[in-house]
């Protein structure tokens, strides 16, 4: 049996961490409950514009436009993608961080050449992560002034990062953009997922849960259907990085408050034990001692 | 009472107005549009500026920044970066943000930046104009 001293100094360390989760744990929630909120409020503007979209996409005469060019002519291996990552800036939320960064490790795998791969990282940790990633040479390129925190997601964020792909998809710096995140299904089911943002196509829409599609003859367009696409793509484009943000933010302090739940729970649980094993100890301590006087006092009778 | 379509107002931080219309007015691209029901498809984008709509024969004003519009014959969508009505909007700080967009114009800036402050101060003045015209 472990002796008393020890037991003692382990309960007093897990004590102390004890607090550390459980202020965690409290600041997440109330952080959670700000979070919740803000989803709540922009969950309706970007399903519905995912919907709408898909239904001008569908009222769309065919036309030239810079952002529908799928660029053919370049062959798959010289394709330069880039990926929007949407990461925490801290760890200690879980497998948050884990399932985002593998996803995306997987993603990148697909590609025939990963030197030729962007990463805009959001997020601290996913920075740090693909920074120093050494898995093999070829590595992919992560662009070191995109410094953008996940913290309180606001539109004027959305609108820079949304003008910086949309400039580097035009001056043919990139031929795809993509943007991954975190999606929060229900608070307890989150799912990871990626949007194709550019090239725009009519294809990859992915219904809305309360998608309806309607079939009607072509809308017409003022002044003009590439003209009103000029002014519509950026506004989608931004849209959903704003979407996919707060979507991503609120699932970060969802895991974070789970998973500071449970190090608290399990922390309660250690100590319990560890005090019963002390108590133990004790016990056997004292009888022992009792033992030994009773038996040196018989031995002098 | 007049025949009415299906209008959705939906700003990014919130569902502005979601009911029935009768006539709509918004400020497009290329000059003002009016929409009643039964209009023809359309889809156009929308600068800041300013929308009305009418409902049981009742004007309602509002601010909006840069959007989408898309109008069906039976129900119209419009998803904007945020919409305002006018006794909602902070003068103070409309005016505050006009004038440092102004500030700012006069400094050297690339013309990313400019175009960033333009259209700040687009907004600010915009936000301005709506409150000063029915709030009063």
């Amino acid at each position: 049996m472990a002796n008393m001293r020890e037991i003692r100094e382990r309960i007093d360390s897990i004590k102390q961490i004890l607090k550390i989760t459980n202020a965690m744990y409290l600041i997440s929630s109330s952080k959670l409950k700000k979070a919740r909120k803000a989803l709540d409020a922009t969950e309706p503007y970007f399903y519905k514009l995912q919907e709408t979209i898909e239904s001008v996409m569908e009222h769309t005469p065919h036309m030239r436009q810079m952002y529908f060019d799928r660029r053919l002519d370049i062959p798959p291996e010289k394709r330069k993608k880039g990926y929007i990552v949407i990461t925490a800036d801290k760890g200690l939320c879980g497998s948050y961080n884990h399932n985002i960064l593998k996803f995306t490790e997987n993603e990148l795998a697909k590609s025939p050449d990963i030197s030729n791969c962007y990463l805009f990282v959001l997020g601290h940790v996913g920075r740090m992560y693909f920074t120093s990633r050494l898995k093999n040479s070829s590595k992919p390129f992560v662009d070191g002034e995109f410094l953008y925190t996940t913290q309180n997601p606001t539109l004027y964020r959305a609108m820079e990062i949304a003008k910086l792909v949309l400039d580097k998809f035009e001056n043919r710096e990139l031929d795809e953009v993509y943007v991954i995140y975190t999606d929060m299904v229900t608070s307890n089911v989150q799912e990871e997922r990626m949007i194709q943002l550019l090239p725009f196509s009519r294809r990859h829409f992915g219904k809305a849960p309360d998608g309806t599609m309607k079939k009607l003859p072509k809308a017409s367009f003022l002044p003009s259907p590439e003209e009103v696409m000029a002014h519509l793509i950026p506004d989608y484009a931004k849209g959903i990085i704003y979407g996919a943000m707060v979507e991503a933010f609120c699932c970060e302090q969802q895991s974070r408050m789970t998973a500071m739940d449970s190090a608290t729970t399990s922390a309660k649980d250690m100590i319990k034990q560890l005090s019963l094993l002390y108590n133990r100890a004790r016990q056997s301590a004292i009888t022992q001692e009792i033992t030994e006087v009773v038996s040196g006092a018989s031995s002098l009778e | 009472m007049a025949k009415t379509f299906h209008l959705e107002i939906i700003a990014t931080d919130r569902v502005f107005y979601q009911g029935e219309c009768e006539h709509l007015v918004i400020t497009a691209i290329d000059g003002l549009l009016g929409i009643m029901a039964g209009h023809e498809p359309l889809v156009t984008a929308l600068p800041d500026g300013e929308l009305k709509y009418m409902v049981d024969g009742k004007w309602h004003y509002a601010a909006i920044s840069e959007g989408f519009i898309q109008v069906m014959p039976d129900n119209s969508v419009i998803l904007a970066d945020t919409c305002e009505l006018p006794e909602e909007i902070d003068i103070k700080r409309a005016e505050e943000d006009r004038q440092r967009a102004q500030e700012k114009l006069r400094q050297k800036q690339s013309i990313q930046e400019y175009y960033q402050t333009q259209a700040a101060l687009n907004r600010a003045m915009n936000r301005l104009k709506i409150s000063q015209k029915h709030f009063k």
